[in-house]
């Protein structure tokens, strides 16, 4: 039986999107096989980021709709065969799925894949519910910011009061420097104020950008970022990975490099 | 004064008032209350009205004979007594309310977990709250609210207008604390504690003070 699993943060732009895709990938490369349903009906950009978007033919709405089986809304992914996306429609709304049908999609997914993953709207409306309705763990993604941790902290109130019993936390977009300067809090101070454990911490990384951009989801390479992500799969595999430095870019030689390359 | 005069009928769609005259003897009133029903009897007919009195005060017998007078005097049926008695009133506010406060003071009960950005609790009595209360929460408290954690959201106590109640924190930094009427706010620019410690919120002379925990502000703290 395959985990249902929700990510999710309240606050727009924080990285559920990217951070769906990396998990995703970094999931299958771990040889399980894993589904990315992106719920964000009207809004759909997970198949950009994986670089899949060019291979629609049906979409979520057209599964619950029953113009087509789930097998034929699939979409293969390029590198890694044993990883599926479900795409969203771009051009129905939220109100077009119920919790229900979420819930009876999921459990049917659940037969044939070790993990589920939905990439979850912003806000907690329509979407959200739609989203976290069949989902046994969440993954809540925030950056160290006050605004993105508020939001946070109602996501989780409402996860908690949806009966999804394991929430984790993923602090995304962390830099070091400013958090030793003091202007930004850190994973930490995240996690004492949102009081869950903590799953995952990937750092600012250009880098993400440029994968994003490409349509190649970064998790497994050599950066700093990538190498968060890998980690936090291997959490999730419930495997005890140590939390990466990540203030070793800016040792001396970074830093003298970074600054002749500008 | 004119005999007509020590009993008046006054009425509405739904009920009518009978105005008593305080000065009269009650046996001169009964006959007169016969009089007026028996005159206006085809007036109301077979109506369905609440009935109240004013004018002087009633002990329950004496009601009980208009009452059964009406009655036997008309075809109009009373559907209950209406109490307007201002001094009774008062009287049973006050004491109810009392009571209500006392026990809202003097009992308490416990809440376990984090209240989370858009929770609200609230509670007839004190409560003891064992975790943080978030950013973004709520806690409303008849009695007293003390936070065995990190207070960063909202405490109202007092609710229902006790000045003596009080709120208490491990890691005191509330959004807002009210106690009774009075609403105080966080600075707009937070101040960087060095030592966290309980800290006790309360209410002295209309200004909210908020001030650590020891034994001199103890001693000062009434249930």
């Amino acid at each position: 039986m395959g985990e249902v699993i929700v990510v999710t943060s309240g606050k727009g732009g924080v990285g559920k999107t990217t951070t769906t895709a990396n998990v995703g990938t970094g999931l299958a490369m771990l040889g399980k096989k894993v589904v990315l349903i992106d719920t964000d009906i009207g809004l759909r950009n997970l198949d950009v980021v994986m670089g899949l978007e060019n291979r629609i033919v049906y979409n979520l709405v057209d599964v619950i709709e029953g113009n087509c089986r789930i097998r034929n809304a699939l979409i293969k992914d390029k590198r890694y065969p044993n990883l599926y996306l479900l795409p969203s429609a771009q051009t129905r709304d939220k109100n077009s799925v119920s919790p229900e049908q979420m819930k009876k999609l999921a459990d049917e997914l659940r037969e044939e894949f070790d993990y589920i993953l939905m990439d979850c709207p912003a806000g907690i409306e329509q979407g959200f519910k739609n989203a976290i309705a069949g989902a046994d763990r969440a993954l809540v993604v925030t950056t160290p910011e006050v605004s993105a941790v508020r939001d946070a902290d109602r996501i989780i109130g409402l996860l908690e009061a949806n009966d999804v019993s394991q929430i984790h936390l993923v602090v995304n977009r962390i830099r070091m420097d400013m958090v030793k300067r003091g202007d930004m809090m850190s994973s930490e101070d995240v996690c004492e104020i949102l009081a869950i454990d903590l799953i995952g911490v990937v750092p600012d990384d250009e880098n993400i950008v440029i994968a994003t951009n490409q349509g190649e989801p970064l998790v497994g390479s050599d950066s700093l970022a990538g190498r968060a992500y890998m980690n936090i799969c291997s959490r999730i595999e419930g495997e005890d990975v140590p939390f990466l430095d990540l203030n070793e870019k800016n040792g001396i030689f970074s830093k003298l490099f970074g600054k002749r390359k500008k | 004064m004119s005999t007509n005069n020590s009993v008046m009928i006054k009425g509405n769609k739904y009920g009518i008032i009978v105005v008593l005259s305080p000065d009269e003897d009650f046996e001169v009133l009964k006959t007169q209350i016969k009089e007026k029903f028996k005159e206006s009897s085809k007036f109301f007919e077979n109506a369905q009205m609440a009935i109240s009195f004013e004018g002087r005060k009633l002990t329950s017998d004496q009601e009980r004979e208009i009452l059964d007078i009406i009655g036997q005097n008309t075809d109009m049926r009373i559907v209950c007594v209406i109490d307007n008695d201002p001094e009774r009133e008062e009287l049973f506010r006050k004491t109810l309310e009392q009571r209500l406060m006392e026990l809202s003071n003097n009992s308490g009960q416990f809440y376990k977990g984090i209240l989370r950005s858009g929770a609200s609790l609230e509670f007839e009595t004190s409560v003891i709250i064992i975790g943080d209360v978030n950013h973004g929460a709520r806690v409303v408290s008849k009695g007293n609210i003390i936070v065995l954690g990190s207070l960063k959201g909202n405490a109202f106590a007092g609710a229902c207008g006790n000045t003596n109640s009080f709120v208490v924190a491990l890691d005191m930094s509330p959004t807002q604390i009210r106690i009774a009427d009075v609403i105080a706010r966080a600075p707009d620019k937070p101040v960087k504690e060095e030592v966290k410690e309980a800290k006790i919120a309360f209410l002295e002379e209309g200004n909210i003070y908020i001030e650590p925990l020891n034994k001199s502000v103890l001693n000062d703290i009434t249930l």
